[in-house]
């Protein structure tokens, strides 16, 4: 007892306030039941200080002096201060970063020899910054093509990838943050990020299933006033105060000792160069408000195939620059959202450029005049995933494509890493930042009303990710058709998972707005390296789930029309990707009436007919909510049941997936739903029953008077008899 | 002194009370719901013309000649090989009335319910049900009762029997057509006569199905006991010039007639108060007749005295006929004893003795419990399963009599060069043969043309097929394990049953005709012994003739009492 007194006596001396403060509830609530039911009433909102840090409430990251406002994600990184950072991050972090400067160079997968000068910009000459990321980064294998250590074969790799458009500058600043967070996270399990004394609270996304991304509440617990930290017009959103701001190191920290990541937070480091220095003075969300630099800074006013570096060639920005992002080779070409290559001299000029008329921002390069396979043919086989010549070789002679440096780079780094040695990309998912629009796009690209063969899978994982940031989730030309991109590239050739995140809701977003929106989109680059492992066969497992949502209309639920097919309806939702092919996706029903027969002692007997199968339609401008509440898609059977049948109808349904992969079943396995059915047709018609009751007694009953008749007369003993028998009768 | 009816309309209200039995009333309007309503009436008419008038003209034909019940018509009509063939027709008939009985019971019980009001007010039809089932000493107490007043009726001879008849069957008309008023009523109230509608509609896309054609050939062989043997045993009493045809036709139509009345009640009181009718209708017979109809009834016009009309009524007219039903069932088997030169009384208490404990297990071992929660009394249910489908080898039985006479008769013309030996011979001399023999006599104020020897040689034989194929094709497709002889609902337990059986009977048949047997021929009838196939029969007499009947019943007790067991 004594110890105990002490004890508390030392901790109230320590802040008798706050003690005071937790303990006087208690006591009055011992006093007082109203007090205890007013509270019950009325939950008091609190306030930011109520619950989190000052560092936090002011979002003073913990890596840097609060000052530090490049660091902090004040103000934007330029080229130099990210390589400076990254540089930095990599001597504090020898065990898990590895600094590069583009690659070694050597002869690459297709065969070429290629220098390390080769993915230095056009212009100002420098090659896209990277880190390598894993434990034991030096260890492992080295690639000597690519310069890397840490090249383990039971590890995945994971590409991520900004700033391909020079002035969507939010694509360089989220990589920046995630590189910050692991260096911060790795191994430094269980820090407290919003000082609310609790640990690995609330993670990216909604991981507790209730619909709310803050899973501990916290944000939730604000009064409204603060609930919208980010000002975006959401409460309580992603990149609020709150939501999903405690994640889990030691997630980071198993996803860094279990993945390889590339982080390449500036691909185009020319075009950034010149966007900032030069094309939009600062500050530039005033001087290119809806504008800036796009592409990469390659000289189009007088070279062809291959420009020379030109340092005293001024950028003529009527005219120079590839958009990278229509520059890889997958269905490289200009059908579609690209513009062709252009012919020197025939630049827009700048006044046209005014007056509305395109610059060619989005050209995709020069034509690829080479025979890249030494066949003596040319551009005979396009980068589609056919073999166009069926020559046994696929995609060996592509009409242009990967012509830059930056993309070569991208190419390059693809194609030489096997750590496997089996000649396959390691890279499974890819992630590429972009800005702006608060999207989420996954492949095609290049076509519109087509699907790839991984639709739904591709769809479920950018769902996935636009749950976390409550961006659009799409399918890239959806959006609008482009060909040539990072994303079909990656996916057509490499059969990568690959999405493009549109951050943000400006090309130079303002400064006060880094912070809220790198923090919005840091889970990205998380998810996807948790993802490289397979991706698709975690799409494949959480669809399963999803399957779980759906279901099959209970017998109650269903109306039996007066006559008529009868509908039996599932609920699907909107995440499952089901088909309504006949063999995959049907409805299983049989009749069990009772014997036209039946024994006359016995218990009622039952004939139970063989199954048959029906199919399913969308039933058009209907809704439903899956089990989880969540809107679903109304999927409707008509079972042809005749309106003369009376018993059971049995029906159990089965739904398959687009991939055709798995077939899922309602009610589960074996079970079949039991449905009433009574006699539905019309009993008949007065004149008809008339007509028929008048044959049938006329027959029977007048049979049966003629023949009574005939037998009398026959012999007049027998009258005498029908007398006796009906004196009898009334007796 | 020959026993006999008293006249005409004695013999005639004796078969109806055989024909007319609880098919008529529980089973018809089940039939009748299962089947298509009014489509069902379709085949139904058609057999009836077909094939249930047509047997019972034979039936007739033969008892009126034979003088003798199912043993002696066979033995004298078939020869003395296919006298086993009358022992087969009594047994089936007597081991149905084994359970007939106690069912008999259960529908007077059911009539003691109404006129006590045991069924009205707030009353589960299905505890009632249950708990009667299941209390053995009330279910064996209205058994014992149906007995004695059976066996009452009987050991009193023909005379009684007419009167018994007479009396019931004319309660019974009155009753149905009471009940029948106030279902209609009850119909009508309720805004149209749906049940009526129901019955008398016509819905052509149901004739395509076989089963609705199966289901109501089976209807007409069951309900009118054609084949069964009742004519013959019954035609034994005729006077001496009776109209075979005229007879059967009235049986029949008589039959139908009740049918009708019956399905209109059942369907119409059904129909006005029940949410699905059709689910009800299509229930088995005893679900309807003892769990539905009462809580029906209890819904009827008038309160408590209109529902006390309709139960007491419905249940006392469904009694009527079960026991007409019984006393004809148990008189077939009598009638075999005394032909063979016992004594009625004796005969009257061996199968009195007989049915009531062979009854015994049905009326109380394994009640059960169905699905639903309603008891069943399984071992009878199973004796119906055995046994109901033997009804109609004694069908077949007396068509191969028919057919056995043709083929000899024109093979003896053949000899005795008279007729062509090829099938147009067969055709002309053979297959009227009976007709002309044995039908169409001077007694006949109709003459019987062609069509009987068409129903006989051609629509029988494809009916038996098509009946006893479908029936065991259905049991093969639909019984799990049904070639198990331990399922009680199998096939194999009935072919050995039927094979043991049969074999048995065949293996007394020697031992049968070696049997005097005596006739009941009435002053001056047309039917000496020499005028029929089995006029070489020197053990034959008459019963006029039998000097004494006690030697011969202490001699040949003993082996009749085993076949019979």
């Amino acid at each position: 007892m004594q110890s105990n007194t002490h004890q508390t006596g030392l901790v109230m001396k320590g802040k008798p306030t706050t003690a005071l403060i937790l303990v006087m509830p208690l006591l009055l609530c011992m006093f007082a039941p109203v007090v205890g039911a007013d509270m019950d009433q009325e939950p008091a909102a609190l306030a930011p200080e109520d619950i989190w840090s000052d560092d936090y409430i002011n979002t003073i990251f913990p890596w840097a002096p609060a000052n530090d406002r490049i660091l902090q994600f004040k103000e934007y990184h330029t080229y130099e201060t990210m390589k400076n950072r990254m540089l930095r991050l990599a001597e504090d972090n020898p065990d898990i970063f590895e600094f590069h400067e583009g690659m070694n160079g050597g002869t690459n997968a297709r065969g070429e020899e290629v220098t390390a000068n080769a993915y230095e910009g056009w212009f100002y000459g420098h090659s896209s910054p990277w880190m390598k990321i894993t434990k034991d980064v030096s260890g492992g294998e080295y690639n000597a093509f690519v310069g890397d250590n840490g090249n383990y074969a039971d590890r995945h790799d994971v590409m991520i990838v900004g700033n391909h458009h020079a002035r969507e500058w939010m694509s360089v600043q989220v990589p920046m943050l995630q590189l910050e967070v692991i260096a911060f996270s790795y191994n430094n399990i269980g820090y407290d990020n919003d000082g609310d004394g609790l640990i690995d609270e609330d993670t990216w996304g909604d991981s507790n299933g209730d619909g709310q991304l803050d899973d501990d509440g916290d944000c939730l617990a604000l009064s409204a006033e603060y609930q919208d930290s980010n000002g975006d017009g959401t409460n309580c959103g992603p990149g609020d105060h709150g939501v999903d701001e405690d994640y889990s190191e030691q997630f980071i920290t198993e996803l860094v000792n279990s993945r390889e990541i590339y982080l390449i937070p500036m691909l185009n480091v020319d075009g950034n160069i010149y966007d900032r220095e030069v094309f939009c003075p600062e500050p530039a969300w005033e001087s290119c408000p809806s504008g800036g630099w796009r592409k990469n800074l390659r000289d189009n006013t007088f070279t062809g195939v291959t420009p020379l570096p030109d340092l005293q060639e001024q950028v003529d920005e009527d005219c120079d620059g590839v958009d990278l992002n229509r520059n890889y080779q997958f269905e490289w070409g200009a059908p579609l959202g690209a513009t062709g290559p252009i012919v020197p001299g025939t630049c827009t000029p700048a006044e046209d450029e005014r007056a509305g008329i395109s610059n060619n921002d989005v050209y995709n390069g020069p034509v690829d005049d080479r025979d890249n396979d030494g066949d003596g043919q040319v551009n005979e086989d396009h980068v589609d995933g056919k073999d166009d010549d069926a020559d046994g070789v696929t995609d060996e002679d592509w009409w242009g494509g990967n012509s830059e440096p930056e993309t070569k780079f991208i190419q390059d780094m693809t194609e030489m890493n096997d750590d496997t040695g089996d000649g396959s990309s390691e890279f499974k998912a890819t992630l590429t930042h972009h800005s702006y629009s608060e999207l989420i796009l996954w492949p095609w690209g290049h076509c519109t009303d087509c699907q790839s063969p991984d639709h739904y899978q591709l769809e479920y994982h950018g769902q996935q990710m636009a749950d976390m940031t409550q961006y659009a989730n799409l399918q890239s030309s959806s959006l609008y058709p482009t060909s040539g991109d990072f994303c079909d590239w990656h996916y057509g050739v490499h059969g990568s998972y690959c999405y493009t995140s549109e951050i943000g809701t400006a090309f130079h977003q303002h400064e006060d707005d880094i912070d809220h929106i790198a923090i919005r989109n840091l889970g990205l680059g998380f998810y996807i390296a948790e993802i490289a492992d397979n991706p698709r066969e975690r799409a494949d497992l959480e669809i399963a789930n999803i399957s779980q949502q759906n279901y099959l209309k209970s017998p109650s639920q269903i109306n039996i029309p007066e006559e008529g097919d009868i509908p039996v309806e599932v609920c699907v939702s909107s995440q499952f990707p089901y088909t309504l092919d006949n063999s995959l996706s049907y409805v299983e029903w049989r009749l069990v009436t009772p014997t036209r027969q039946q024994s006359d002692y016995g218990p009622r007997e039952w004939r139970t007919a063989d199954w048959s199968k029906a199919y399913f339609m969308v039933e058009e401008g209907a809704s439903c909510s899956t089990s989880d509440g969540d809107n679903g898609t109304v999927l409707v059977s008509m079972l042809p049941v005749a309106d003369d049948v009376t018993g059971q109808l049995h029906y159990k349904a089965t739904l398959g997936t687009l991939s055709g992969g798995d077939l899922y079943q309602y009610p589960t396995d074996g079970l079949y739903n039991i449905l009433e059915i009574s006699y539905r047709k019309p009993y008949g018609n007065t004149f008809g029953m008339l007509f028929w009751f008048t044959v049938v007694a006329g027959s029977i009953w007048g049979g049966l008077g003629y023949s009574l008749r005939l037998m009398m007369t026959s012999g007049k003993d027998d009258i005498d008899l029908v007398d006796a028998v009906l004196e009898e009768a009334n007796a | 002194m020959s026993d006999q009816f008293s006249g005409r309309l004695g013999l005639i209200f004796a078969s109806i009370g055989a024909a007319i039995g609880t098919g008529n009333i529980w089973r018809f309007p089940r039939m009748v719901g299962a089947n298509g309503g009014g489509t069902f009436l379709i085949p139904w008419l058609i057999f009836l013309f077909a094939w249930s008038i047509p047997l019972v003209i034979a039936e007739y034909a033969m008892g009126k000649r034979s003088r003798t019940g199912t043993i002696g018509t066979f033995r004298i009509f078939g020869g003395k090989k296919l006298a086993w063939m009358g022992l087969w027709t009594a047994w089936i008939s007597t081991a149905i009335g084994f359970y007939y009985a106690v069912v008999a019971g259960w529908t007077v019980k059911y009539f003691q319910l109404g006129l006590t009001g045991g069924l009205v007010g707030d009353v589960d039809t299905t505890e009632v049900w249950n708990a009667f089932l299941n209390s053995s000493g009330q279910v064996i107490f209205y058994q014992f009762l149906v007995v004695v007043l059976t066996l009452g009726t009987i050991g009193f001879g023909a005379k009684m029997i007419e009167k018994v008849n007479v009396a019931l069957m004319t309660s019974l008309f009155v009753l149905l057509f009471m009940t029948l008023f106030m279902a209609i009523f009850m119909d009508f109230k309720d805004g149209s006569l749906d049940g009526a509608l129901f019955m008398f509609s016509v819905n052509p896309s149901m004739l395509a199905e076989p089963s609705v054609w199966i289901n109501a050939l089976s209807q007409s062989a069951w309900s009118c006991s054609a084949g069964m043997g009742m004519a013959i045993t019954y035609s034994v009493y005729m006077r001496k010039d009776e109209d075979v045809a005229l007879n059967s036709f009235v049986m029949g139509l008589a039959n139908n007639s009740i049918s009708i009345i019956a399905g209109l009640t059942v369907l119409c009181a059904i129909f006005a108060v029940s949410n699905d009718p059709l689910g009800t209708v299509t229930g088995g017979s005893s679900a309807i007749t003892f769990l539905a109809l009462p809580e029906v009834f209890a819904q009827a016009p008038g309160g408590k005295i209109g529902s006390f009309i309709m139960m007491a009524g419905f249940f006392l007219a469904l009694s009527f006929a079960a026991l007409t039903s019984m006393i004809s069932t148990v008189e077939l088997c009598v009638r075999n004893f005394v032909d063979h030169g016992f004594e009625r009384t004796k005969a009257v208490i061996i199968t009195g003795i007989a049915i009531f404990m062979f009854g015994l297990p049905s009326a109380v071992m394994w009640i059960k419990l169905d699905a639903t929660g309603v008891a069943f009394p399984q071992f009878l249910e199973v004796q119906d399963h055995i046994w109901g489908y033997g009804l109609m080898f004694s069908g077949l039985f007396i068509a191969i009599t028919i057919w056995k006479f043709g083929y000899q008769t024109w093979r003896r013309n053949v000899e005795e060069g008279t007729a062509d030996p090829g099938l147009a011979g067969y055709l002309s001399v053979g297959v009227p043969a009976f007709r002309e023999e044995f039908i169409n006599t001077g007694d006949n104020d109709i003459h019987v043309g062609k069509w009987w020897d068409m129903s006989l040689y051609i629509f029988f034989p494809i009916g038996f097929t098509i009946l006893i194929v479908s029936y065991f094709a259905d049991m093969i497709r639909n019984t799990p394990d049904v070639w198990s002889l331990s399922n009680p609902y199998g096939l194999t337990i009935i072919l050995v049953f039927w094979g043991v059986v049969a074999s048995i009977f065949i293996g007394f048949n020697k031992l049968l005709t070696s049997l005097p047997l005596y006739r009941n021929v009435p002053e001056g009838a047309d039917c000496d012994i020499t005028m029929l196939p089995g006029g070489d029969d020197d053990l034959v007499s008459l019963a006029s003739e039998k000097d004494s009947g006690s030697e011969m019943d202490t001699i040949f007790e003993a082996e009749i009492v085993e076949a019979t067991a």
